[in-house]
């Protein structure tokens, strides 16, 4: 099949599925940005009760396989009574994974700040709360601004799972299938969805290095 | 009102086998100024940092203007937003401007409306003669002016006493005497100080008292003069005469 025959057959789904993309992605990188910085701030909590879950929690979604985590969300979560819709399968998959690596990240952006600012706030009578409010969690983002940007793209990768599972509507990878079921759109199916993934993530990327150059830190 | 702002009473403190603080007694009375001196590893830092409780003791008890320090909680947050302290290395808020660094803890400890704070703020980084610097980050000063910075960030919670730990060993010669000048009018106003330092003309000039340590231990205590012309002990003598030999 030639791209235009492509485009003309299944223009439209092609851009339905970038946007469901998009939206998979924004959903998921947005709870996994807000999980990381939970459980980050669990991971240097002083109880160690959170620590402990924290660093079980990234241990674990850190190293599981998205379409082991995905299955399993799909097709055992239905014997302990909970079932969810395969979009909201895959925004939890998408979410826990990058959640980890968003508190990694985070921690790794913490170990950048200076131990006498972490003196000097708690001499000024900071409790923890405050603490990491107005210190530690603002100087880890700003040191982490890169790192994130990674997540965010692959992050948006990661959703190419949602193409095990027929959820409806189909995101980029999961038409891509489902047009080489279908019909004969061979290699070039393939590469429009590439394409689209790439100028996706060209954006984020260049949005990520203005966003790091504001708020870069200087020493 | 409390006589003694600051007092120790029998404060210990181990590193391993290492005795850092060997018996500590000590208080710093309203308005005085407390300068302690020391060869490197006698634990002068490791005790003004005890004030605070930034660093943990074995035992002991510490007071500040008459209230027991507990070991951690809430408590303790509230008596250390009462005790300045400036430290070697500036430890100014990277992330945050200058007025931000002074601000912050008026704003989150004691909840003072942003206008007020920062009308304050201005007020406190005139006094120390860079309030022109209060909208760069830390990073964009000089070492002289980030440390006077951080003398204004402490004086903003109104703090009871000062503590400078070793406050002008981290800047080059020519910006000494800018901070140990900030120091100085502080004294002359009345602030209650504890100052580490090696800078023994100013502790001569600005010290009501003079404590000598050695191997975690008090050695020596007594006024300026008295110290630098005729001090007591041996081991302050050798310490004395080893720094002027340099």
């Amino acid at each position: 099949m030639s791209l235009a025959t492509l485009l003309e057959q299944y223009g439209e789904e092609y851009l339905i599925a970038l946007l469901t993309t998009w939206k998979l992605t924004a959903i998921a990188f947005s709870a996994a940005f807000v999980i990381g910085i939970l459980v980050t701030v669990m991971r240097v909590s002083p109880v160690k009760p959170l620590r402990v879950f924290a660093e079980i929690y990234v241990q674990i979604f850190r190293n599981i396989s998205g379409a082991a985590l995905l299955i399993l969300l799909v097709y055992a979560l239905p014997y302990l009574n909970m079932m969810f819709s395969y979009f909201t399968c895959v925004i939890i998959a998408t979410t826990l994974i990058p959640s980890a690596f968003c508190s990694e990240y985070l921690m790794s952006g913490i170990n950048t700040i200076d131990v006498g600012q972490i003196e000097a706030a708690r001499a000024l009578g900071l409790n923890f709360t405050e603490l990491v409010r107005s210190i530690v969690i603002p100087q880890a983002l700003r040191s982490s601004v890169i790192p994130l940007t990674n997540l965010l793209v692959s992050t948006m990768l990661t959703t190419a799972l949602a193409s095990q599972v027929p959820m409806d509507p189909r995101e980029l990878t999961g038409l891509v299938s489902h047009i080489n079921t279908h019909a004969v759109g061979g290699v070039v199916a393939f590469f429009v969805s590439a394409f689209l993934y790439c100028i996706t993530a060209v954006v984020i990327g260049q949005v990520g290095l203005r966003i790091d150059r504001r708020v870069r830190i200087l020493r | 009102m409390e006589e003694n702002i600051i007092e120790l009473k029998n404060v210990e403190k181990y590193f391993g086998t290492l005795h850092v603080l060997n018996n500590i007694n000590l208080s710093v009375k309203r308005g005085e100024v407390v300068v302690i001196i020391g060869p490197s590893g006698s634990g002068k830092s490791t005790l003004c940092r005890t004030v605070n409780r930034l660093e943990t003791i074995d035992s002991g008890e510490i007071f500040i203007d008459g209230e027991l320090m507990p070991e951690e909680g809430q408590e303790l947050a509230r008596i250390r937003s009462e005790v300045g302290m400036v430290f070697q290395s500036f430890n100014l808020f990277a992330h945050m401007t200058i007025l931000d660094n002074v601000t912050l803890a008026p704003r989150t400890v004691r909840k003072i409306p942003k206008a007020q704070a920062e009308k304050e703020a201005m007020e406190l980084l005139k006094r120390v003669g860079i309030e022109s610097q209060a909208g760069k980050v830390p990073a964009q000063l000089s070492g002289g002016q980030q440390q006077r910075a951080a003398i204004a960030r402490a004086l903003a919670m109104h703090p009871k006493a000062m503590l400078f730990d070793e406050p002008t060993s981290a800047l080059d010669p020519e910006m000494i005497n800018e901070v140990l000048d900030a120091m100085a009018e502080l004294a002359r106003d009345g602030m209650t100080m504890m100052i580490v330092t090696h800078e023994m003309n100013f502790a001569r000039r600005v010290a009501d008292r003079v404590i000598f340590m050695d191997q975690g231990q008090i050695i020596e205590e007594s006024t300026p003069d008295k110290f630098f012309d005729a001090p007591g002990t041996k081991r302050a003598r050798d310490f004395l005469s080893s720094i002027r030999t340099q």
